[in-house]
């Protein structure tokens, strides 16, 4: 705890005691959180995504995690804030993003370049008249360089209360080599802001101090339902999310069960 | 104080043109003129100076037989009815307007009704205005369309007036007020007012088309938006005060530039909302140039702006503010210049069974406000399970894979793609058989899975890998290609 107390002194006397957790100052009220759609998810959130702060959504494939982003965006949405996604690869699917129940009407939808993980297939629809996607740098980090660069000006504008950044199928070793001043910056332009950002990603990337981090997965089950080949089908998925932030000791799961949208439902 | 100017023999264009050379602010009455007088003592002299001055210039336009009429009084409704209804110059001096008025006949006013039209009815009294199907408009819009639109006046009240044997405008102004209004309602109790020489409302000047156009020749050609954002600023910035001016905001913006190639290059920006801030504007016109930059350097920059009313803005208090239109339009044409166009705004769903369809819609955020629960909305449920919906994360360039079918049923997932699982399928549902727009020739869509184009005919699957992913699977009934399309999430 002296150690502890030291550091802290010296922080305070380096004028860097902002990067303290504990002095970091607490929004009071509700309007402090963006609530999700998820009355068990909330709890476990404090009350929702934290505003001004970075937090993430993150777990492998099938587990839940995209569901996690899109009912936060659909909960914004229907409290009638305008939200924005910055999908990195053009991932995201308007009709079950409607089922799920975002309004599509306020969703501000940048969508990056449908590359698949070779980087070999470039959408034929890249129109022409714009921009070329060339650069330093390969394909692949241009694509999500650019994606960055959309994320800063989404945020510096303040028109969005919710911003998600899908960085899902960003390899790994992609992610690593963005520097950290990415984030820093972002968090420094969102701090004290109604903006919250969501980073979506298959591994842990970034959280801000007052942040959370959802990982999603863990003891998944997919529901069937039918007996016979012809009438089964899949109905959702059950799993498990383990809810993180860096004042709280021990993570909060909470069980996640998600339904699969389809014709016959 | 007010000048009226009446001539039936000289043309509309001619009258006011002879009012232009006295005051920018006049109205369109119909055929009569009326001047806003006020300050033109300095240097015109008194008002009988004035008023000789005025019949001079109107003299040299009328015909030798027919004498133009002009009045000054204080207030514009006596200053019309006396240039209706005494020939010659007529001057009133300040607070005797009933007096001069009063030997008038009473037909004057229903005369000053059908010059004046829908543009002095529309702003009478409330009941007048209930009565009308028009509201108010702005002068040009008013008085351009009055001059269309007149219609053959109620005479009721001027019957009844003759049936009461009143015949001039003093004798109507004697009447009580109470009980004219008792009778007659709110059109006599107007007309009263009119004939004491009191005003319903207040001048409306006449506006002039002015076009917003703005150009300037260089004397160096100039390449690079650099240095061209410095000409755009000194050409919007007088644009953007004659807008503040004329309570009117840009709805388009027509970029004009002619190159040294003596071609013209030329872009249109539709803005979704009213603005006038320079700075915008200039960001705006920039932004979309440097994504459609003219391929010579540039001898003449012209900017034309389309006007529109400006904005009202009334927020409520009781619900979140909205960003201001200019700073999102901002933001789309900052985004659109980095991702390209159709890459951002609002998806939008379209009326088809197409999977997946959509089409790309402009961003805005004006919505109206609506606290109704929307049809689709998911209410909180409290549980301590967290229920969602799940995600279908589509793969805009479907995956080819190579898929092994025992019996009918995919039975082996194998791609060559990195971050894909392949393997033995665990469980498989499907399949679901969907098809469409076969009899269409090219797909109307604009927008949709890529490949996809035109008519479909296939079969779905959801497939669950040995690592827990669920994959959509999809067959191209006609080529048999089989495909990864999405993975729910």
């Amino acid at each position: 705890m002296a150690a502890r107390a030291a550091v802290e002194a010296l922080l305070r006397e380096k004028k860097l005691d902002r990067t303290l957790t504990s002095t970091l100052p607490e929004r009071p009220g509700e309007d402090a959180v963006s609530p999700v759609g998820s009355d068990a998810l909330n709890r476990a959130l404090a009350g929702g995504v934290p505003r001004g702060q970075v937090s993430e959504v993150v777990g492998p494939a099938s587990s839940g995690r995209t569901s996690v982003a899109w009912a936060a965006l659909a909960a914004a949405s229907r409290r009638g804030e305008s939200i924005a996604l910055i999908d990195t690869f053009d991932r995201f699917d308007p009709p079950t993003a409607h089922a799920c129940g975002i309004d599509l009407s306020r969703l501000l939808w940048v969508r990056g370049q449908a590359v698949s993980k070779t980087a070999a297939a470039i959408d034929p629809a890249w129109l022409p008249g714009v921009r070329a996607v060339n650069g330093p740098g390969t394909f692949l980090e241009r694509v999500i360089d650019r994606a960055i660069k959309s994320l800063n000006l989404v945020v510096q504008s303040g028109v969005c209360t919710l911003v998600v950044i899908d960085l899902i199928d960003v390899p790994a070793t992609a992610l690593r080599r963005l520097p950290a001043s990415t984030w820093f910056r972002i968090e420094r332009a969102i701090e004290g802001s109604d903006t919250a950002v969501m980073i979506l990603a298959a591994q842990p990337v970034a959280r801000s101090a007052g942040g959370r981090s959802m990982v999603v997965g863990g003891d998944t089950r997919i529901q069937w339902r039918g007996s016979h080949d012809r009438t089964r089908r899949v109905i959702g998925v059950c799993t498990r999310a383990s809810i993180s932030a860096a004042r709280c000791s021990h993570a909060q799961d909470v069980p996640l069960a998600t339904t699969v949208v389809n014709a016959l439902t | 104080m007010f000048a009226a100017l009446y001539a039936p023999s000289v043309p509309a264009a001619a009258l006011a043109g002879v009012a232009r050379q006295f005051t920018p602010r006049f109205e369109h009455l119909g055929a009569v003129i009326l001047l806003d007088a006020g300050g033109l003592s300095r240097l015109f002299g008194t008002a009988q100076q004035l008023g000789e001055h005025l019949r001079d210039a109107l003299s040299k336009l009328s015909p030798g037989d027919t004498i133009p009429r002009v009045a000054i009084a204080s207030t514009q409704t006596a200053a019309a009815l006396l240039a209706l209804g005494s020939p010659g110059l007529t001057v009133v001096m300040p607070g005797k307007e009933a007096i001069v008025l009063a030997p008038l006949s009473v037909g004057v006013l229903d005369q000053f009704e059908r010059l004046s039209g829908s543009g002095l009815r529309a702003s009478g009294p409330p009941g007048l205005q209930a009565s009308e199907p028009s509201g108010w408009h702005h002068p040009r819009h008013t008085h351009q369309a009055s001059r269309g639109k007149r219609r053959a006046p109620d005479n009721r009240v001027l019957d009844i007036l003759g049936k009461w044997g009143i015949r001039t405008l003093g004798a109507l102004s004697a009447l009580p007020g109470p009980d004219i209004h008792e009778r007659l309602g709110d059109r006599g109790a107007y007309w009263q007012q009119l004939a004491r020489g009191m005003d319903a409302r207040p001048m409306v000047p006449w506006v002039d088309d002015v076009p917003f156009e703005v150009s300037l020749e260089l004397e160096w050609p100039i390449e690079g938006l650099e240095p061209l954002s410095f000409v755009l600023a000194r050409l919007l910035e007088p644009l953007a005060e004659q807008l503040e001016r004329a309570d009117r905001g840009a709805a388009a913006i027509y970029t004009s530039l002619r190159l040294t190639t003596r071609s013209v290059f030329t872009r249109t920006l539709q803005l979704p909302a009213p603005m006038r801030d320079p700075k915008t504007l200039r960001t705006l016109i920039l932004l979309d140039l440097e994504s459609h930059p003219p391929d010579a350097p540039i001898d003449v920059v012209r900017v034309f702006i389309e006007p529109t009313p400006a904005r009202v803005l009334q927020w409520t208090l009781l619900a979140r503010a909205q960003p201001a239109p200019e700073q999102v339009t901002t933001l789309v044409a900052r985004l659109t210049a980095l991702m390209g166009e159709g890459h951002v705004g609002s998806p939008g769903l379209v009326d088809t069974w197409k999977p997946g369809a959509f089409e790309m819609r402009e961003f805005h955020v004006n919505h109206p406000i609506d606290n109704r629960p929307s049809p689709n909305s998911h209410p909180i449920k409290e549980s301590s399970i967290a229920e969602l919906t799940s995600a279908l994360r589509r793969f805009r360039c479907p995956v080819p894979t190579r898929v092994a079918v025992h019996e009918g049923r995919p039975v082996r997932v194998q791609t060559d793609r990195q971050g894909f699982s392949s393997g033995a399928i665990v469980q498989a549902a499907g399949p679901w058989r969907t098809s469409g727009e076969w009899w269409e020739e090219t797909g109307q869509l604009a927008s949709g899975p890529a490949g996809q184009q035109g008519g479909w005919d296939r079969d779905e699957w959801d497939v669950a890998m040995p690592d827990g992913t669920i994959y959509r699977l999809v067959v191209e009934r006609e080529v048999g290609q089989w495909c990864l399309e999405g993975v729910i999430d």
